[in-house]
Parts: structure tokens; sequence; C-alpha cells
């Protein structure tokens, strides 16, 4: 024996941190979950029991119209808001991946901005343009005698939902496309198919699991969408305002557990039948072809895709450009457009609503490092150990991305309300529901990262005899840490504008910038809260920006 | 009816971001009936664009292709009627192989029944029968090549354009592909123009070659025309291996030189090739031309008297040949010197002398200013 050789250690540190985080989930995730499930048949102030077992809180989707209307109304809703989408977003999808245009990169960042800023501020920005005296209404009545439809209901939601959430499915195809092997379409061209042809036969079919994939996002987002119907809905209610309504009305917890179980059995529903679509497509397009897809540039199509392409995006941006025009207007009552302007409203930012931001920022920072530690351990023992149930863990850590926030905010609120842990009230509440809500989009990033790195390069780090932490830390952590930074701005970004689980979970004490200009709105000081959703949509892009600069990736690259 | 390509100061520049560059450089050349050409050169020489703009797959900067009289500059790929291989074979992916072999016809819009018969035709003839209903990610490198083929011989093509097709596979594979590959173009009497920068696999399959460089075509002709007859050095060193004598040139005339190696006795050399400018100033300052010989046509013998003396460095017993690689003074590099017998009395690092017949030399002489 030399005295170099490493002595055999037991591979331990993966396993206990696999098991940590186990516990976390399953005590803040699938405990909530359970409880949430067994609430639902229960009736209010009942113990959760076999013999208090009713079907009651989902008779009312039978009997009663609002929640039958709701359930009607959130199908249809987030169908047509996934179908506008990506019929919205494919032809601009094809025209900066095929079609030679200047600026791409441009358009692709500013594509982003919509995911990033938060869609409720956005929809209020409709009804100052379409609303019953906005401006375009007027507009349109002056000039051409047209009367617009009425902004609130279905047309203002699907409206607004699908100009913020098309992105995903621009983003998520324009890369299927370009990422595809060129030489596959110019040999179905060689062999005598029109471009028609070849875009029906071999383009669509190739890049129909990426789009098939970015509406189920589209879907699932509008779906569990708060804040949009909220502002929007007027007399429609949807599942997640239904929910809304029970808890902050009545109280009724195993009434909203019920509401709850219904939306998340649409999504399920839904996902169910995106694998259906997906099961018989098994091929992968990415080659290591290095050329680039021979793009058009005949005239005709260029103008047709600049056209298209900027409308689209000028469209998607109007709500945002409204946000922040109508933060500089100091009166604005009665009159079309605002008769003073001044920096009036961003004197408040400093005042009362400085709370609230700072409220978020600390919120959704402790989350952040939450989810960046745990997600990225739990990346790595799920990528490169083997164990039996690893498929459970997966599974576990990706529920959150499917369950709307307000289903997670109901789960919490069932759970931490009384019991061994009560926390409802306070901001742990807040960071634990931001945490498994958003574990997900760390764990997806850092699992890609992780993937990439060749595992040999580990291997030679524990034969020279490093422990499994030291080759973490000087060998593993450095190679993905573009992939942690990606994942915790994204995370960061979102969160300090969260509604869907915070409208449910906040008090008064933990007021955050969403509820700030979620009230703000309700009490029509828009201008207040548009200086508000300023601020928050520059903080937002300034560190998408600025992080993307610093892991040399597109800003669009790090939402695909 | 014996179809003819006839290619004419074919062009193309690239604007890139350092400028624009001239990917192809005024190349021409014709073909015809079933003529297997083969496009060969060093990476980045202009190959498979020229492939490409022939293709339609690219636009053409300047020049003409020319199909049977008909300039195919304003004919789209798709009417062109060609059939092509690309060197990722480009199989459809979510297609079976039994589809993608249809595409083409599918695209002519022929019956069914027909299409049934002609696809299983085709890959019958390739040895494909029994995968016509797998994917193409459930076949071997070899069988997706094939399937490739089948899919662009399918619907007839008048030609058909191959990019390397052979370059993923093993070495056995790939002599094995090229010959089966003759044989069905030759079968199918099929105009056939075929890319790689292997020039062994060029010289066995081809009838005409033509050698690129930087985008310029330096010489077409028949692979054994090309091989004796290099007319510069980049040919002569990129077809075969080459050994370069550095000689004076004593007198020239038209039909032929007096050449000397330094220090000894000069003789006759019948051919000789002019170089351009560019390659003139490869030949060495102190010599005015370089001899080829080619490793067959030298001789090697133990001692330094009665030839160039040399010094041996390696012996390679490879079969059919040995090849002596050898160190000579008069010579631009390592020599190499291929004999059908083991020379008697010749070892490593013994001395031995080199002769060959002056018949077989060919001379590349400077470019008089
Ligand atoms: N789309 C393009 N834009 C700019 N330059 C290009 C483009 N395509 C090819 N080139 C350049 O043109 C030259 C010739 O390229 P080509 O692909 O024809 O070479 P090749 O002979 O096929 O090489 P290889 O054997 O490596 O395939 C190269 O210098 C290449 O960099
Ligand atoms: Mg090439």
């Amino acid at each position: 024996m030399t005295g170099l050789a490493p002595s055999p250690r037991r591979d331990w540190l993966p396993w206990i941190v696999g098991a940590l985080t186990l516990c976390v989930l399953v005590a803040f995730l699938i405990y909530p979950i359970l409880k949430t499930v067994l609430g639902a048949f229960v009736r209010q102030g009942d113990e959760p029991s076999f013999a208090n077992w009713t079907l009651y809180n989902f008779e009312r989707f039978f009997v009663a119209a609002t929640y039958k209307s709701a359930v009607r109304n959130s199908i249809v809703v987030s169908v047509l808001s996934t179908v506008v989408a990506t019929l919205l977003a494919l032809p601009a999808a094809y025209a900066v991946a095929r079609i030679r245009m200047p600026f791409r990169n441009f358009i692709l960042a500013l594509s982003v901005i919509p995911l990033v800023a938060p869609p409720f501020i956005g929809a209020y920005s409709w009804i100052q343009l379409l609303g019953r005296s906005g401006i375009v209404t007027q507009y349109a009545a002056d000039w051409f005698g047209i009367t617009l439809p009425p902004i609130y209901g279905l047309f203002g939601i699907v409206l607004a939902l699908s100009l913020s959430f098309f992105p995903y499915v621009f983003l998520i195809v324009q890369g299927a496309l370009s990422a595809g092997d060129p030489y596959i379409e110019e040999s179905a061209q060689v062999m005598g198919a029109s471009r028609w042809r070849i875009l029906r036969t071999v383009t669509l079919p190739l890049v129909t699991p990426a789009i098939a994939a970015a509406a189920m996002i589209v879907f699932i987002k509008a779906l569990g969408n708060f804040g949009v119907p909220a502002i929007l809905g007027g007399e429609m209610y949807v599942l997640p305002t239904l929910i809304y309504f029970q808890v902050h009305g009545f109280f009724n917890l195993n009434g909203a557990s019920a509401i709850a179980l219904v939306n998340v059995l649409i999504t399920l529903l839904a996902i169910f039948i995106l694998a259906r679509i997906n099961r018989r497509r098994r091929f992968v397009t990415v080659t290591g072809v290095t050329r680039k897809a021979a793009q058009l540039d005949s005239l005709g199509a260029r103008i047709f895709a600049n056209a298209y392409v900027w409308t689209l995006l000028a469209l998607s941006l109007i709500p945002q450009i409204m946000v922040v025009w109508s933060s500089f207007a100091e009166r604005w009552a009665g009159t079309t457009f605002p008769t003073e302007y001044g920096l009036g409203n961003y004197r408040q930012v400093f005042g009362d609503l400085f709370q609230p931001i700072q409220n978020s920022l600390v919120l959704a920072g402790i989350a952040t490092v939450m989810t960046v530690i745990f997600g990225t351990l739990l990346a790595y023992t799920s990528v490169r150990r083997r164990f039996v149930g690893r498929w459970a863990l997966d599974l576990t850590v990706m529920l959150p991305f499917v369950l709307p926030g307000v289903v997670t905010g109901v789960a919490f609120l069932v759970t931490f309300n009384d019991g061994w842990l009560v926390l409802t009230g306070t901001g742990t509440i807040l960071v634990l529901a931001y945490f498994v809500r958003r574990i997900a989009y760390v764990f997806r990033s850092v699992s890609a990262s992780i993937s990439q790195v060749d595992p040999k390069m580990e291997e030679a780090s524990t034969i020279c005899g490093a422990t499994w932490a030291r080759t973490m830390r000087k060998v593993t952590v450095p190679l993905v840490a573009p992939g942690i930074l990606a994942g915790a701005v994204i995370v960061f970004a979102t969160l300090i504008s969260e509604m869907s689980v915070t409208i449910l979970l906040y008090s008064a004490s933990w007021k955050t910038i969403a509820v700030a200009i979620y009230e703000r709105l309700a009490s029509n000081e828009m201008p207040a809260a548009a200086a508000v959703g300023s601020v928050t949509i520059a903080l937002t892009l300034v560190l998408v920006f600025a992080a993307s600069r610093l892991i040399g990736r597109s800003m669009a690259d790090m939402f695909r | 009816m014996a179809h003819q390509l006839a290619i004419e100061s074919l062009t193309k520049n690239f604007q890139t971001a350092e400028g624009p560059v001239t990917a192809v450089d005024n190349v021409s050349f014709g073909i015809g009936g079933d003529d297997f050409f083969t496009m060969l050169g060093p990476s980045g020489c202009g190959k498979t664009t020229t492939l490409r703009m022939i293709a339609g797959l690219e636009s053409i900067t300047s020049g003409r292709v020319v199909f049977d009289g008909r300039d195919f500059t304003r004919v789209s790929a798709f009417q062109r009627g060609i059939g092509m291989v690309f060197q990722s074979y480009a199989l459809f992916p979510h297609m079976t192989v039994f589809e993608n072999a249809a595409y083409g016809l599918r695209v002519r819009q022929l019956g069914e029944n027909e299409i049934k018969t002609r696809v299983q035709r085709s890959l019958d003839k390739l040895g494909l029968g029994g995968l016509a209903q797998r994917h193409p990610s459930d076949l071997s490198g070899g069988q997706q090549q094939r399937v490739s083929i089948a899919r662009a011989l399918v619907y007839e093509p008048t030609m058909l354009l191959l990019d390397e097709p052979l370059a993923n596979l093993d070495a056995k594979l790939r002599v094995q592909m090229r010959e089966e590959i003759r044989r069905i173009q030759k079968d199918l009497g099929i105009m056939t123009i075929y890319v790689t920068h292997d020039q062994e696999e060029a010289m066995s399959v081809s009838d005409r070659i033509g050698v690129f460089d930087r985008g310029r075509l330096r010489q077409f002709g028949a692979p054994s025309e090309v091989y004796a007859d290099p007319r510069s050095l980049f040919v002569a060193d990129f077809i075969g291996k080459a050994n370069f004598l550095k000689v004076g040139i004593q007198a020239a005339d038209r039909n032929s030189a007096k050449v000397a190696v330094r220090g000894y006795a000069p003789f006759a050399v019948a051919r000789s090739v002019t170089l351009d400018s560019e390659e003139s100033v490869e030949i060495p300052a102190g010599s005015d031309g370089l001899l080829l010989v080619r490793p067959e046509h030298l001789e090697i013998a133990a001692g330094v008297e009665g030839g160039l003396p040399c010094r041996v460095r390696r012996i390679q017993v490879l079969g059919s040949f040995i090849r002596y690689i050898v160190e000579c003074d008069a010579a631009t590099r390592e020599v190499t010197v291929d004999a059908r017998r083991a020379a008697p009395g010749v070892s490593e690092g013994s001395n031995a002398n080199l002769g060959f017949a002056a018949e077989d030399a060919l001379l590349f002489a400077r470019k008089r200013p």
C-alpha cells in the first residue's frame, strides 16, 4: 500500500442531500396537497375523516350557476388564449427563424418583456385603451362610429392573456426551428417539394412537439392566472377568481379546496392529451450540423415578416408602454388623456409604497436563495445518481409547475392555518410557497447544464482523491454556474411581482408589490399602480439583462 | 438520350462578417451521359458550394449551369429533377423508411399502387426490403445511408448529387458502399456528381475527377490522366504520393528540357509544365524547377554509388509492395519509394541510392518573369 491511495469512502452525501430536500418537499408540498384533497371531501368546519366524507363541495359544480359557468369560463378562456397565442406566435417564430430579418436578437429580447412584466398590470392598460371610456374606444366611436366589444369578460381576458403568453410559443418554436437540421428541408426541396408542401409535411411535423409543449405552458399559465380575470373579468368568474372569492368572502377553505381540485383535474387532463399527441413522436432533430437554415430573402416575404413581427411585438408591448406612460400622469380624471404630467407618482414609490417593494424584495430574495440551494443539489442528485424512485423525485419537483398558484395558495392556507405548524399571516408562509412553486425552475435549468457536463470530469476529480463535496465545489458548480444563475434570476424576477399565490397568503404586515398594485387598481389609482409597475418592470428587465450578459446567454434563451 | 451538363464560369461570393469570401472562383467543366464525376479537394475548397449551386440550393453569383442546353440558373431546385444525398443523410425522422423513400413520388403525385411498387423495388435494390416500416432512428449508419440513396433514386432523377455520402461510415463499409453506389449508378445510367476529400475514393470510383483548390478547379480529367499528368504542384501533391527533386534547367525548348540535379550529369526530360506565378514561388531558391517522380517509378539500391545518394529512415512492408522512406539532399522533403520487392542489402539506417527513368519524370518549371 502506498500512502497516497485515497481511502475508500462511502458516497453518503448525495443521499443526505436527497433525503433532506425530499423532507422539505414532503412537508411543504405533498402534505399540503394531500390535506387539500382530503379537505375537499368534508364540509366546512368538519374534521377530515371518513365519517365526515361528503361530496357536498362538489355538488355545487352541478347546481350553482356561478360554479358551472366558472368551470366553463376557465376552460374556454384557457383554450382560447392558448389557441390565439399559438396562432399569433407561429408565423412570428417562422419569420424570425427562416426569413432574413434585421435586429433578430433585438426582437427576441423584446419578446421577453411580456413574460417578465406581470400580466395583471398590463390587463389594466387594456381597460384604459379599450374600456368604456378608453382611448381607442373613444376614437373608434368618434372617427369610424365603431362600437368595440366590451373589454370586461371573455374578449378582454383572452386578449390580455394571449398577448402576455404568446412569447412562450414564439421563443420555444423559434428555437426548435433554428436548431433543426437544415439539410432535411433541403432534401425535400431537391426532391421537388414546393415550399408550402415542405412546411406542411416536414417543417411543421418536426416542430409539433415543441409547439405542443409551448402551448401546454400557455394553457397551464392561463388556467392558473388570477390577476387578469380578477381585473378584466367583470361579472365573469373563472376558477382562480372563484377560489379567491371563497377564501376572502367566506373563508371557506373546504369549498376552495374542491375548486382547486377541479382546476388541477383540468390541467392533468390537458397534460394527458398532450402526452397522447406526442406519444408517436420520438425523434430528435437536433444534430451536430453547424450550417444555419437557409433564410428566405425574397422582398415580399421580408416585408410581410417584418410587418407581422413588429405589429405583434407592438401589440404585446402596448400594455407595458401604457403602464410607463400613465405612471407620469399627475391628473387624469374624466378626460381621454392626462391633463398634467409629473413625477408625483414616483414620490409615492418612496413613500407608502416603499414597504411593499421592500417586502417583495426580501421575500423573493430568501425564496430564491432556498430554491437555488435545494434545486441545485436536487438536480445534481437526480441527474448523476441512479437510485430507485428517481422518477418520484423528478415528478415531485415538477409538480408545482403544473399546479396553479391559487391552488398552492389554498393548499398552504388549508395546511398552515392550524395544527402542528401555524404560519398564516407570516412572511414565512409566502417564502415557503414561493419556494415550492419555483424550485422547478432552478431544478430544470441546472439539470440541463449538469447533463451537459461530462461525468468523466467529475470522475477525474474523484480519482484524484477529492471528496464529493470538493468535487462539487471545484468542478461541478463552476461548470454549471451559468445554469444556476439563469434559474435564480428567472425565479427572483418572476417572484417580485408574484400574484396568484400571494393574493391568498399575504397579510397586512406582508403586503407585496403585486398586492399593492392590485389594491391601487381596485381603487382606481392607476397612476400610482403604474409607477410601482414601471419600477418593477424596469427592475426585472435590468436583472434579466445583467444576468444574460454575465452568463453570455441571450435573454430569450433564459426563458426557453 | 444522353444528358449533358455544362458548368460555365461558375462563381460564388459569400458576404461574411470579415468581408466577401469567394467560395467558388470561375469554375467550368462539362460532363455527360452516365459519367461518374467526382469533385475532390481539401476542406473548404468549395466543393459543397459548387454542388449546391448545381442543385439550386445556393444562389449563383455569376456564371451558368446549363443542362441539356437549358439554363438552370432561373430553374428552382424543385424543378430540376435532381436526386441528392447529403452527408448527414437528412432523412425525415418522423417518417418510416417507406415514407421517406416515397416522398419524391408523392410530390410527383403518382398513384398509390405505382408508389408501392417503385418504392419496394428501390428498397430491394439497396437491400432494405425488410426495413420499410422502421423509423430512421432505428437504423444503423450504413442502412440510413442506403435509405437516403434509395430516396434519391426512386423517382429516377436525371442527375444524382452526393455530398460526402460515406463520411460517417467506417473504413470497410466505405469501400463496400462506394462500389455499390457506382454499380447502381451504372445500372441506371444516371449522371452522378460526387464530392469527397478522400483521393483514394475519388480515384477508385470515378470516370472523371475535378481537383479543387481554394475555390478554383485546378484540373479536370480521368483519374489516370490527373495522376500521371498533373498540371500543377498542388494537383501533383494532392493526388497520390509525390516526390519532388530540386533541379537546375540548362536548356529548354518547346519539346524537351535539359535538367540537372546539382552535382550530376544533365539529362533530357520530355514532359514539362510551366507553373503559374503563384506556385512558382514554391520552387526553392537556387533551383529552376522541381522534378516530379512518383514512388513507383523510383528504384532503390544498396550503396551510395550509381544514383542519387540517400539514407533509409524507414521500411514498411505493406503487403503487395514495400515502401521505403528515405532522406535525400536533392529532394524537397522525405522521399517515398514503392518497390515491388525488397532491395537486397538495404536496411533501416543504411545508405542507398535512387534511380529513375527520365521518361517517368515530369518537370515543373518556374514561370519566367
Ligand atoms: N453560407 C456561407 N457563408 C459564408 N461562407 C461560406 C458559406 N458556405 C460556405 N462558405 C465558405 O466557402 C468556402 C467553401 O465552402 P464549402 O462548404 O463549399 O467547402 P467544401 O469544399 O465542401 O469543404 P468540406 O470538405 O470541409 O466540406 C469555405 O471557406 C466556407 O467557409
Ligand atoms: Mg463540404
